[in-house]
């Protein structure tokens, strides 16, 4: 049993490795030929990584230890998210099971060490950007939390792997009003957390509209690779747990092989899927002002309470 | 004699020496001679709760002439407990001010008021009847207020907190009293153990408790009794305020426990909704003003209204589940109300000894001013950032074990087998889990500000500039109070275990350890080893690093004088960003909350309307709490006061008329 | 094979009127309000239509056939069509959005606390589910409260109304399909009337901000 909880972790940190700069290469491609470019091809993620590291990093004179202990920090809690979550299968390790808070707890160590990466420098435009970064970051946390309370209500535990495992056996939880509250809520904290649009934009080439990309941009070298790469896995991660929610057919609840490499294939398609989706809705949404974005928070938090109080009054 | 009795006699021994070596020490050696004996003083403290912890018996009588019981001095588990984490905290105390003590810190009235400070703090979780109680309660609040006016007694702004701080002491004194009073007079003594006999459904247990919380609350520093703390906190010096905020506001919530799990256990729900509604509020709104705080001690005063907010919503979940019969939620609400108060104990004592560095080396407070001493004061800034950690609640310090339990206990709570306990339990723990999120996401925030702000980037003044790191005896106290924050994150099983013989045997937490050290809390199903999780991040570190150095040895890292700063190369420090500009976002975000006043005011360059030579912006953020309801009684306190200045005019006449008055009037109702 | 996702059915359906009521507070556009409430029009129809298999009357599936006729179909497309004819501004309520949204789900939360104190002994399923239509009457209100401009308060109104009807369904099962078809024309008439005059107050006016109609011109 934790042989095989510790063969699907590896197995999953593997394949998430490879595939998180794949999935960022789709949603680019996809939105590339949408807005009618050719694109730079569906491998250039991986390249950039590859370049970055072959690159000799340029520190400022005033920045500290941070500026090369932050992006690591947030590759390995991006790493601890992808081992944790139940993404291929529903095996927990032991003594630390796929609990939700602790999940977000994670996540938010990757959070605390780009916005300090943003800071590190002193520039203006990394302090801004990990202000703003940090104003979201606490904003989301409420939704977070409550989207995760409404999920494990049909479950009773907020262990991920338990409630994924809920929704197999019974199909009929994912379509009930309360979980369909949630899953709003968790996905509109998600595209926050994992700054894709409508609060953030990925793709910005204006310093002032940046959230994510203005506290990187201090960040060179293999600095900038373990950033980027980490916030690829993060993205990957989170999005493969949303579709298990949606979707959790072919998820591996009993070790076998044959069951081992369903659940690769089907976690991949599940993610490059929901990729496309993504980067498809993103071709139609603008950036939202900064000072909308609360707005579209509080929307999400009160999506998630309604799905709770929802869970008392239908079934 | 016992172990337990010896201890408690220690420490009266070691105040009187401490008081009169104070008195005798000449300048040079005092802060060394009488830090050692405040430190052992402490140290006793520890030894004698740890002794009370592990169920040591013993009691230590003081007789009295008044007509009542004598006084008796006996630690259960819960007063053990609760004497260790305040005395722990008074080491890190003691030890700090050795190093950090100076001319008026250093005088004779300072030490001496530390060691009675320290004392008093000290035993009143030993007290077992309402004189004791009371006695050792003021001797801690006059310990401390001698102490702040020890301090810089000359200044405006000091002498304002100090009239304060009496005012809401005296306050809440007077509340403690009040309650204890109606439990007494409905049982006819003053012993801890009579008082447990009143029934909580009468009305005396009723309005008992609602003066008891309200005089604990404000020790505690609860909204809406926390006005002192942003005024007191920021003027004392670092040893002080972490005394006071580390250690002084457990006793507020000793006080509370004491009621809620020894004098008045299973009370009515609506106890636990109004203790987790006061609790709630002053989370948030603690939080809130942390966030927005730019002096880093006012923002860890907050903080510390904030996390206290945290404990009494564990606290009334604990009291509102077990009236719904939710036991095994209820008790695990306790554990993680307890835990937090320990973390809390550990993370915001270094925190503030770590400010205590800061104003040492800078003697600046105002986060707008520093930056960049990360590199000038590494070990402060570890440390500093270790229970920075703690207080942002994120793995694997204490402050996340305690959150994550008090979480696990919420969600769990409004369900048993799948059934609704109750209504109100039903509204309530989504509420809490949704301020608990909020308040740990901004506590994300303001720590993240507070870290980055003041150790990163480069600083912002030339006093910064300057700073160096703090002696060695400074130091070792913020690397001692450093390692409990992760120390206690990482042995969560022993230490919930420990809290749970403690609220025994009127509560029994099923809980118990896994692992290593990990916290099992097998009524909700809840299971943790921080251990494992290190191990797990650690092993992955390890193919980061082997590829970091792989890459490291063949393109080595390259300085280059300036940031590139999106091209703008002609960048100063003062144009980084500020704490003021880091809390701006949330700011307007909370704006019909917090009510800030701007100023902004631009010069012009000559007659342009478009060049501008300066701009000066100004942003205060003041206390609503204490310009909407504080203010408007006192002024018309003050009204009442001038009105009754003319019936005393000072006239012997007229005095001597009221007495004519009184007279006639009451032989008037005689006859009647 | 209907009666295990009977439960299911309800939840979807009121869930859905919940999330449209929810769904026009946010948005502070008319055009998207109308298209929420066609939408909720539809929801309410699926509701009765639910029941009414449910329960296996006939005449209830005939009344929900009359409300998607009337309030998704209808009442929407008078609205729409008045609409577009004349304004397309969106208006700035008195509640900002993040405010309303809080207010919403504080007032589910309320709803749900007063409900199950008068439903106490109810235990069936569509009973459970009527604090929903208790909080859309609250919102309704809310929005009648909040909102500046004659047309989008008509909308409150409308929410309302529909707010009342899935209490009416989900309690007793329906009422009688001729109180029912008064009760639709009651309202398809009351909203063409108030349309009409708020067409013709904007004409005379240039705007029908109710905070600037305070007094009564000859």
């Amino acid at each position: 049993m934790t042989g095989a909880a510790i063969a699907i972790a590896l197995v999953q940190l593997v394949l998430f490795v490879f595939l998180s700069p794949l999935l960022i290469g789709v949603i680019r491609q996809v939105r590339a030929r949408l807005e009618g470019r050719a694109g730079a091809g569906i491998w250039q993620p991986w390249r950039d990584v590859r370049k970055l590291l072959t690159k000799d990093p340029v520190r400022a004179a005033d920045s500290s230890w941070m500026l090369a202990a932050g992006p690591v920090t947030l590759l390995v809690s991006s790493l601890l998210l992808v081992a944790l979550l139940p993404l291929v299968g529903t095996l927990p390790l032991p003594l630390i099971p796929s609990d939700l808070f602790v999940i977000v707890s994670v996540m938010l160590i990757g959070v605390v060490a780009l916005a300090l990466v943003g800071l590190d420098a002193g520039t203006a435009f990394g302090g801004m950007g990990s202000s703003r970064h940090m104003t979201v970051a606490a904003l989301v946390e409420p939704t977070l939390l409550l989207a995760v309370y409404a999920l494990s209500i049909p479950a009773g535990t907020s262990t991920l792997s338990l409630i994924v495992e809920t929704r197999l056996a019974n199909p009929a939880v994912i379509i009930s009003p309360v979980s369909l509250l949630a899953m709003v809520a968790l996905a509109i904290a998600i595209m926050a957390e994992t700054s894709r649009l409508p609060v953030d934009n990925p793709s910005t080439h204006l310093e002032l509209t940046m959230l994510h990309e203005a506290m990187v941009l201090e960040a060179s070298g293999r600095d900038l690779a373990w950033l980027e790469l980490g916030s690829w896995l993060k993205l990957a991660a989170l999005l493969g747990l949303l579709s298990n929610l949606i979707v959790p057919w072919g998820v591996l609840t009993e070790f076998s092989p044959l069951g081992l490499l369903v659940g690769v294939v089907t976690v991949t398609v599940k993610i490059l899927a929901l990729g496309v989706v993504l980067s498809v809705g993103e071709v139609f949404l603008a950036k939202a002002r900064l000072f909308r974005v609360p707005e579209l928070l509080a929307g999400s938090f009160a999506l998630a309470l309604l799905a709770v109080t929802a869970s008392y009054l239908v079934a | 004699m016992t172990a337990l009795e010896a201890g408690m006699l220690g420490q009266v021994l070691l105040l009187a020496l401490a008081v009169t070596g104070a008195l005798l020490v000449g300048t040079r050696w005092r802060s060394r001679v009488i830090g050692t004996l405040c430190a052992l003083l402490a140290a006793a403290g520890i030894v004698t709760g740890a002794i009370a912890l592990f169920g040591g018996e013993g009691s230590l009588t003081i007789p009295t002439a008044l007509p009542m019981d004598p006084l008796v001095l006996s630690p259960d588990r819960l007063g053990g407990l609760v004497m260790m984490v305040v005395s722990a905290v008074g080491v890190l105390a003691s030890l700090f001010g050795i190093g950090s003590a100076r001319v008026a810190s250093a005088s004779r009235t300072s030490w001496v008021s530390m060691a009675v400070f320290l004392f008093g703090m000290q035993l009143v979780p030993a007290a077992t009847d309402i004189v004791s109680f009371l006695l050792f309660w003021e001797i801690m609040t006059l310990g401390s207020t001698a102490l702040l006016l020890a301090h810089h007694a000359t200044r405006g702004t000091v002498a304002s907190a100090i009239v304060w701080y009496s005012a809401m002491s005296q306050l809440s004194f007077f509340f403690v009293l009040a309650g204890f009073a109606v439990l007494a007079a409905a049982t006819g003594g003053t012993g801890f153990s009579g008082l447990a006999t009143v029934d909580p459904a009468s009305w005396q247990a009723s309005l008992a408790f609602v003066l008891l919380l309200l005089g604990f609350g404000g020790k505690a520093e609860l909204v809406p009794l926390h006005v002192w703390v942003p005024r007191v906190l920021p003027e004392a010096p670092g040893h002080v305020a972490a005394a006071m905020s580390g250690a002084m506001v457990n006793i507020g919530v000793y006080g509370a426990l004491l009621v809620c799990v020894r004098l008045l256990p299973n009370g009515p729900a609506w106890w636990g909704v109004l203790l987790m509604a006061l609790g709630g509020l002053s989370a948030l709104y603690g939080i809130l003003q942390a966030s927005v705080a730019s002096n880093l001690k006012v923002l860890l005063a907050y903080s510390t209204t904030e996390n206290m907010g945290l404990v009494f919503l564990g606290l009334g979940a604990s009291v509102l589940l077990r009236a719904d019969d939710a036991t095994a939620a209820a008790d695990a609400a306790l554990v993680a109300a307890l835990l937090l108060m320990v973390s809390h104990a550990a993370f915001k004592a270094t925190l503030f000894l770590g400010a205590g560095a800061i104003a040492r080396s800078t003697g600046e407070m105002n986060l707008d001013r520093l930056g960049g001493l990360g590199s000038r004061m590494p070990w402060t800034a570890a440390t500093f950032g270790a229970a920075a950690m703690g207080a942002a609640a994120l793995p694997v310090t204490s402050g996340f074990v305690a959150e994550w339990m008090l979480l696990q206990a919420l969600i769990h709570g409004s369900r048993v087998d799948g059934e609704v306990v109750s209504v109100t339990a039903s509204v309530a723990m989504p509420l809490a889990v949704a301020v608990i999120a909020l308040t740990a996401g901004l506590a994300l925030l303001t720590f993240v500000k507070a870290y980055g702000i003041a150790f990163l980037a480069r600083p912002r003044s030339p006093k910064a500039t300057q700073a160096r790191e703090v002696p060695v005896i400074m130091r070792v106290s913020l690397v001692l109070g450093a390692l409990g924050v992760i120390a206690l994150g990482l042995v969560p099983g022993p230490l919930a275990v420990a809290i749970a013989s403690a609220v025994g045997p009127a509560f029994a937490p099923d809980v118990r350890t896994v692992g290593l050290a990990g916290v099992d809390a097998r009524g909700i199903d809840a299971v943790l080893d921080p251990t494992t999780f290190v191990v797990l991040a650690a092993l992955l570190l390890v193919p980061v690093l082997i590829a970091l150095f792989a890459s490291a040895r063949r393109h080595p890292t390259r300085t280059s004088p300036l940031p590139w700063a999106g091209g703008g190369s002609r960048l100063r420090p003062r144009m980084q960003y500020t704490a003021t500009s880091y809390a701006e976002p949330l700011v307007r975000v909370f704006d019909d909350v917090l009510r800030p006043s701007r100023d902004v005011e631009v010069t012009h360059v000559g007659e342009s309307r478009y060049l501008v030579e300066r701009v000066h912006v100004e942003q205060s953020v003041s206390d609503v709490i204490e310009t909407r309801f504080y203010r408007p009684m006192l002024n018309a306190a003050q009204r009442f006061g001038i009105l009754a200045r003319r019936a005393q005019n000072g006239s012997i006449h007229r005095y001597l008329s009221y007495s004519f008055v009184a007279l006639l009037s009451v032989l008037i109702v005689v006859s009647l | 094979m209907f009666d295990t996702i009977y439960p299911q059915l309800i939840g979807l359906c009121t869930g859905a009127l919940l999330l449209t009521s929810a769904l026009m507070v946010w948005r502070h556009s008319l055009l998207a309000s109308i298209r929420l409430l066609s939408v909720q029009g539809f929801a309410l129809a699926a509701l009765v239509a639910v029941i009414g298999v449910e329960e296996g009357e006939t005449e209830v599936i005939i009344v929900s056939v009359l409300v998607l006729l009337v309030k998704g179909i209808g009442l929407p497309w008078v609205l729409a069509h008045e609409t577009q004819a004349t304004t397309r501004t969106d208006e700035a309520p008195r509640l900002n959005p993040t405010a309303g949204l809080l207010t919403v789900a504080l007032l589910t939360i309320l709803s749900y606390v007063v409900a199950s104190r008068l439903l106490a002994g109810d235990s069936s399923v569509s009973a459970h589910a009527a604090p929903i239509g208790l909080a859309m009457v609250l919102i309704g209100f809310l929005l009648l409260v909040t909102r500046r401009q004659a047309g989008s308060q008509l909308i409150g109104f409308l929410v309302l109304d529909n707010g009342i009807a899935t209490v009416a369904f989900l309690t007793s099962g329906g009422v009688p399909l001729f109180l029912e078809l008064g009760i639709s024309l009651d309202v398809l008439l009351v909203v063409v009337i108030l349309y009409v005059f708020a067409g013709r107050m904007r004409n005379k006016f240039g705007n029908t901000d109710i905070d600037q109609l305070r007094k009564l011109h000859d």
